[in-house]
């Protein structure tokens, strides 16, 4: 069984790459490695938190993982009720009916909705794609939908221009549950939003993974939010899963010198650390995707690294039960 | 004070009528203070930071107030003699977003000169931008590379190193690391305390993210929809606040001690359609029926320590 398995998988990434060639005029042919080899499933009302920095190829994993972004090696299964389709290979009918159950929420609701739609026609357009026609079927699903995001059906007739950022973000989560998904990856829905809407929509984020069944890919690259929102916790660092466990665990008993510092960096409250300088046990900032240090990743700019860690790729092993490290 | 704002009011023409962005605003910064404006998109606090710089165009305009800085009321100086006496000199900004703010087709370091030399810096401008990079931690030879081949947490370091070209005594800086990463925002913070500490400067800084500005604020003011709704010392704001506002905000904080944020129900009211009484009753849960009716000001509790609330 590879690292990280789980009893009733929704979505299953088996050593997912994906792999962006570029060339540039008259220069050498460059390969970012954004995804390789990464392993991960995410479980029905499980939410997974997928932690790192930007460049470190979280999103990408999300894109690959509802189909978005084709791997270049590795197999995507979606499971429902016993039965496990390629999503990678889906193509035509099959991809139609896929779409359906695997859906994604942006970060930027400003830009993930068109502001000048009314509120129901940008509801109504997806629903419609998916088969659904009957207008009267459609308020009735909209009105249920709207309770359980905490938007009142005041604003259906609304432009989408007029609502606030936490107005639309529910918007777009309503959007998404109106399909109802299996499987949904919210890209780092909350980063955009003010503080006193995050927690708003966290909160309606939990509520719809436990009463729903959804499993959940929260990607964000706050340390804080995933562990008040997530099961588990995978951080990735450069294309690769660096650690994966409960998310109590992970935040209390980091293994990996990487997610030590992600926690080392997360804020608190405190006053008292105004003259104090700050000391992460990270150096410099991610390098390029393209020319990757030999042996781990992380060594660079890890504080612990051996010399053993230039020379060799550290694989996955299972420090505690269900707590992985690389 | 090297800064004093007083009754600072900007209202914003519109067809649905004035926007009240800032509307009786009073705000200090100490010699070798840093200072935290913070509150929620929409709350006035970039208009603040634009008003004392002298920023504010049409449809925007300053219908009362003082900023005073080092004693003068810079609102009464002229725009040529504010440009050339006060903007970079003596107070220099560094804007949200800031990182994107240098122009792609120059380097870094011919922008950085370029400031040097409008404000006729006297001395070696070379030998300068080398300095500055050196301030900001970063490697002098940066300064010859173009702005995309930095990275975020670079750019953003050799923005500041750019306001801080002529030396000035005051820093105003609007959300320094929004859009960075978590080990980035941390090291740009720690770069502020070290300005602060090694060369005395005055730093205001603006931001929604309390949790940052806890770890190096002295002072904290907390802004909604455009009044002054509290401030005190940082320990009195973030150990002990008494707008329920401000206790909404820091409970919505999310820590790895936190295990669920509550966040505050409803939305800021209609700038230019304001409800009468207190801006924050709607969403307040100890709304009284006085907070309906009149507006409270601001009430000394402690010296240098006041909150706008009738429950106080």
């Amino acid at each position: 069984m590879p690292a990280g398995s789980i009893e009733e998988p929704v979505i299953t990434l088996e050593n997912v790459s994906v792999f962006f060639s570029k060339k540039k005029l008259l220069g050498p042919l460059t390969v970012v490695k954004a995804v390789d080899s990464v392993s991960l499933q995410v479980g029905n009302g499980e939410i997974v938190g997928l932690v790192g920095e930007s460049g470190s190829g979280k999103t990408t994993l999300g894109r690959t993982a509802i189909g978005l972004q084709r791997s270049t090696s590795g197999r995507i299964l979606f499971t429902q009720d016993g039965t496990s389709v390629d999503v990678g290979a889906a193509t035509g009918r099959e991809w139609r009916s896929l779409r359906k159950h695997l859906q994604i929420i942006f970060q930027d609701p400003f830009s993930s909705i068109d502001p000048n739609m009314r509120v129901f026609d940008a509801l109504r357009i997806p629903l419609q794609a998916q088969g659904v026609k009957d207008k009267k079927k459609i308020q009735v699903m909209v009105t249920r939908v709207f309770e359980s995001v905490g938007l009142s059906t005041d604003v259906l007739w609304d432009y989408v221009f007029q609502l606030s950022g936490g107005q639309r973000q529910r918007v777009s989560i309503a959007r998404v549950l109106l399909l109802n998904p299996a499987f949904i990856v919210a890209d780092e829905a909350v980063s955009m939003l003010d503080v006193s809407l995050k927690g708003d929509i966290l909160n309606i984020m939990r509520k719809i993974a436990d009463e729903l069944d959804v499993g959940i890919l929260f990607i964000t690259h706050e340390m804080a939010v995933a562990k008040i929102i997530a099961d588990r916790i995978a951080v990735m660092y450069l294309g690769n899963l660096v650690e994966l466990g409960p998310a109590n665990e992970v935040v209390a008993k980091p293994l990996h010198p990487y997610t030590q510092a992600l926690l080392q960096a997360s804020p608190t409250i405190d006053p008292s650390l105004r003259d104090t300088i700050r000391t992460i046990n990270i150096k410099g900032e991610i390098p390029n995707s393209t020319a990757f240090p030999s042996g781990c990743r992380f060594h660079p700019r890890c504080p612990f690294a051996m010399e053993r860690c230039t020379n060799e790729v550290p694989g996955m092993r299972e420090v505690e039960r269900g707590h992985y490290v690389s | 004070m090297i800064l004093s704002v007083r009754d600072l009011t900007v209202y914003f023409s519109s067809p649905r009528g004035e926007v009240k962005a800032v509307d009786g605003v009073d705000l200090d910064v100490a010699e070798g203070e840093i200072v935290g404006l913070a509150g929620e998109s929409g709350c006035g606090k970039t208009t603040l930071s634009l008003a004392i710089t002298r920023l504010i165009y049409p449809p925007g305009h300053v219908v009362s107030g003082q900023v005073n800085f080092e004693g003068r009321d810079i609102l009464q100086v002229s725009i040529n003699d504010f440009r050339v006496g006060y903007r970079w000199k003596k107070i220099a900004m560094v804007f949200q977003g800031s990182m994107n703010g240098f122009t792609p087709v120059f380097t870094v370091g011919d922008q950085i000169k370029e400031v040097l030399e409008i404000h006729e810096y006297q001395g070696d401008a070379d030998s300068r931008t080398r300095e500055l990079m050196k301030m900001v931690e970063l490697d002098p030879t940066i300064a010859g590379r173009y702005p995309h081949e930095l990275s975020g947490g670079q750019k953003q370091r050799a923005f500041i190193a750019m306001a801080l070209a002529m030396d000035p005594p005051f820093l105003i800086a609007d959300e320094p690391t929004t859009a960075l990463d978590v080990v980035t925002q941390v090291s740009i913070m720690n770069l502020l305390k070290r300005l602060r500490k090694d060369r005395q400067i005055s730093i205001l800084i603006i931001t929604h993210d309390l949790a940052l500005l806890s770890e190096i604020v002295d002072r904290a003011y907390i802004l909604y929809a455009g009044r002054m709704a509290e401030f005190g010392t940082a320990e009195e704001i973030f150990q002990d606040p008494k707008h329920p506002y401000t206790k909404g905000l820091i409970a919505s904080i999310p820590t790895l001690k936190t295990t669920r944020i509550e966040g505050i129900a409803g939305f800021m009211p209609d700038l230019a359609n304001q409800p009468p009484g207190c801006k924050f009753s709607s969403r307040c849960p100890y709304a009284m029926e006085i907070c309906r009716k009149d507006e409270p000001q601001l009430k000394i509790l402690q010296e240098g320590r006041r909150v706008a609330c009738w429950l106080y």
